[in-house]
């Protein structure tokens, strides 16, 4: 047992397991601070200049229990973490520190992006693995995410703390940047995230960048990937490093993809790729205050795949297919594609007195997207300037915590050439919230109410009006011994968007006209959420119910009329009531015998009700139990430097729960390898094998699933992953 | 070691610089149009040449790709499918899958 001492304005401690003894590299992340330290062989862990009393420090590390605790300049830092075989906490109701809120109250998700990049899958990819999560996709050039059933609109994604809008209304815009340099992502199933919108009805994404690291030493990381299916290389740089209370960390990416592979061994023409990649975060702390200020510029030239005039029950798969990959063309865009530029500032400034943090929060988001079907002239050039400020002030006194907040917001949307699908408008917002959580040994309760202003403005279309509702949330849990229990209840508000507005135009990504509706009113979404977990060493159960029901539910539906050329006529309308139902369950087991093997299980099981005509919804995705098998080996296995083989297995069931003028989907599997070796100290090497069964497939979800009978997913593909950390 | 790391952070750096600026160059452009002929069975290609009997090139092609653009051609036989002789607007001048 060590002494630990106060010196020298520093704050240190140590980890400790159950039985005293000091563990090493664990993760103490100063979450107010943004800093991540390590413990270091004797458990002790420092930081140079003490940071202010209240201020939150997470410690984690796999196979042990994490534990979040607050720091008092007075207290010693003992922390004891159990060891634990069941690790519950990306999906479960465990002890971590969360952007959007009390985790134990709410329903949030958890995912590690860390090292997304040498991994087999893409950043979606990984997301979508989690139970509840689909993916809407065309190769991996356009991916986007769907939260139980919900995507487009209705789930907001945030990227540290800036609410990213980037025209992401339409299945073919993706998500506006890579993993390059993002440690974690979390997630909000459904309409509980009052902290940031209530336009969130789906869900809310909340992507985190790497944290800080305290270290005067610059440290980084240069890795390449190639994967056969789409012939992608690339390329990753990081850099990080600290000196007096300075923290500077940078990134690099670029990315370059021809065509996919089908399981046909023919190639999907123009679902190439290219991407670069630029970001830079600095930080500077003194005793109560914190300022971050971060940069990110991501540019996407997507080539749009599946694209023809013709009717697409007409469309043979060879009419838009390659028999073979020339690789001195095959690279090069082409037209219809789209370029994509997005700029992200924000800056960020934490404040902390007594039992309190202060935060600021400005960012300013600049995504312009061209779509190009001629070579010369763009069919779609509009930029979109998103200004975001937000403060919250966090206070706590016995055992309540206050988070009272406001967030104001200007979008514009301004088209740069005269061709357009949406009018220029202008959209100003404002919310003001108040949270409050209570937690006491067993029991934690947790009450939200938000309020929202947003205006919509058109001069184009002669459009002024003004929504305004109420957000609300509240959730209780209850802890005994292994079992834990919570419901939440939330309410959520979207105001429809002016694409949904405005629209009239061709839009070239998607083939198909789309009509606005200035009629459109309020969607309004409300959620019960219920959440049951159990765990002992070896074997954790989480059960998750839930059901929401949204009223006045904005659709874009296909008519029988065509427009210009052949475009299909879509309008957007309102259903009066739509139900999504349905429930969740998580199995990880892990066999006394074999401590190194992890075995995670995951059944996604949704139902849609359009009670105005009595179908489904459309796009409702398939039924999947999404499997994975982990076995970690000892450093001196008979393979030298093999440390991981994972098996992930997804199997999707048919989807016959269609609209009219959907398809139904077959029932499919796949299965993915990876093997991660370690063939050096500062050398990670990652193999993987993703589709082994070579299964042709098309996800109910695919952009591309109506043409050409369905044009299928990748086929069989390997991947080679280097890092080199230095 | 430092220094090891100093350099090795450097040369990543202007790795990945070198990588962002490479930009496609400014050569003009040269690209195959065709007339969208909206036949019994889908759309039916015929391709056409410029003045010069050649592809479409530069001014010519933001010409062919303008509105009001319009091109004549005689009768014309594509596989099994006659196009008639007339002057038609619907030119595209995009890459389909051939190869």
């Amino acid at each position: 047992m060590m002494n630990v001492f106060m010196l020298y304005s520093q704050t240190q401690g140590v980890v400790l397991d159950a039985n005293k003894a000091p563990i090493d590299k664990v993760n103490v992340f100063l979450s107010d601070q943004k800093i991540l330290l390590y413990s270091k062989e004797d458990g002790s862990f420092s930081i140079q200049k003490n940071i202010p009393s209240n201020s939150f420090i997470h410690f984690y590390k796999f196979g042990y229990s994490s534990k979040v605790v607050q720091y008092n300049v007075d207290e010693e830092l003992n922390i004891t973490l159990d060891e634990l075989h069941v690790n519950l906490d990306e999906v479960g109701v465990a002890e971590s520190f969360s952007e959007l809120g009390n985790n134990k109250l709410i329903n949030i998700d958890k995912k590690s992006l860390k090292n997304n990049f040498t991994s087999t899958a893409s950043m979606l990819e990984s997301i979508s693995q989690l139970s509840g999560i689909d993916m809407i996709s065309s190769g991996l050039g356009i991916e986007k995410v769907v939260v139980r059933g919900l995507s487009g609109m209705r789930v907001v994604t945030y990227l540290n703390g800036m609410k990213i809008e980037n025209q992401q209304w339409a299945g073919d815009h993706g998500i506006g940047f890579t993993d390059l340099g993002i440690h974690e992502v979390e997630l909000i199933k459904g309409s509980s995230a009052l902290k940031y919108g209530g336009e969130a009805v789906g869900g809310l994404l909340y992507f985190k960048d790497n944290p800080f690291v305290e270290s005067n030493q610059p440290s980084g990381f240069v890795a390449s990937k190639f994967d056969n299916s789409h012939h992608l290389f690339g390329n990753q740089v990081g850099f990080k490093w600290s000196k007096n209370n300075f923290y500077f960390n940078a990134y690099g990416q670029y990315n370059i993809a021809s065509d996919y592979r089908m399981p046909n061994n023919q190639y999907l023409f123009n679902s190439r790729f290219k991407n670069n990649s630029v970001k830079f975060s600095i930080a500077n702390r003194t005793n109560k205050f914190q300022n971050i200020f971060r940069y990110q510029y991501n540019n996407e030239q997507t080539g749009i795949p599946a694209h023809s005039h013709d009717d697409p029950d007409e469309i043979e798969l060879g009419d838009i297919s390659l028999n073979e990959i020339d690789f001195a063309e095959d690279f090069k865009l082409i037209r219809p594609n789209q370029f994509v530029d997005n700029h992200l500032f924000v800056y960020e400034n934490n404040y902390f007195i007594k039992s309190s943090k202060v935060s600021f929060h400005l960012g300013h988001f600049i995504n312009n997207l061209k779509e190009y079907e001629k070579w010369t002239v763009a069919a779609f050039d509009m930029t979109l300037s998103n200004t975001q400020i937000k403060s919250n002030i966090r206070t706590q006194f016995n055992d309540f915590t206050l988070n009272v907040g406001a967030q104001l917001g200007k979008l514009t949307n301004e088209n740069n050439i005269q061709s357009r699908l949406i009018p220029d408008a202008i959209t100003n917002d404002l919310g003001v919230y108040s949270i409050l959580d209570y937690e006491k040994e067993k029991i934690g309760l947790n009450s939200g109410l938000r309020l929202d202003h947003k205006k919509i403005s058109s001069d184009e279309k002669d459009y002024d009006k003004l929504f305004s509702a109420i957000s609300y949330s509240s959730g209780v849990y209850f802890t005994e011994s292994n079992h834990i229990l919570r419901l939440t209840y939330s309410g959520a508000f979207r105001s429809p968007h002016f694409s949904e507005l405005f629209s009239d135009g061709v839009h070239h990504g998607t083939s198909r006209y789309e009509i606005g509706n200035t009629n459109l009113k309020l969607e309004k979404g409300h959620q019960f959420d219920f959440k049951y977990q159990w765990s002992n060493n070896h074997l954790g159960i989480v059960v998750n119910p839930f059901y929401q029901l949204i009223t006045d539910f904005i659709s874009i539906n296909p008519t029988d009329s065509f427009a210009q050329n052949n475009y299909r006529v879509y309008n957007y309308d309102q259903f009066d009531k739509v139900e999504i139902s349905g429930f969740e369950l998580n199995l990880h087991y892990h066999p006394h015998q074999l401590h190194n093997l992890h075995f995670e299980q995951s059944y996604s099981f949704i139902n849609t009700r359009n009670l105005d005509k009595n179908t489904a919804l459309a796009l409702t995705p398939s039924n999947k139990i999404k499997t994975s098998l982990k076995l970690h080996l000892t450093e001196n296995n008979s393979l030298l430097t093999l440390n991981k083989i994972s098996v992930y297995h997804v199997y999707s069931f048919s989807q016959n729960n269609i609209v009219e003028y959907e398809t139904s989907s077959d029932a499919y599997q796949l299965i993915n390898l990876e093997f991660d070796f370690k063939p050096a100290k500062r050398i990670d090497l990652v193999l993987g094998l993703n589709n082994l069964l070579n299964q042709e497939y098309t996800p109910h979800l695919s952009r591309i699933k109506e043409i050409g009978g369905g044009v299928p997913n990748p086929g069989r593909s390997f991947n080679i992953n280097l890092k080199y950390e230095f | 070691m430092k220094t090891i790391n100093y350099f090795l952070a450097a040369s990543a750096f202007l790795a990945i610089a070198t990588m962002t600026s490479c930009s496609d160059s400014d050569t003009i452009e040269c690209h195959e149009c065709h007339i969208a002929y909206d036949g019994p069975n889908g759309e039916i290609e015929v391709p056409i040449l410029n003045s010069g009997e050649e592809d479409f090139c530069g001014d010519d092609l933001a010409n062919a790709e303008a509105p009001g653009f319009s091109y004549a051609i005689e009768e014309t036989i594509i596989g099994m499918d006659t196009i008639p002789a007339g002057t038609y607007t619907d030119i595209h001048c995009e890459e389909h899958a051939d190869h």
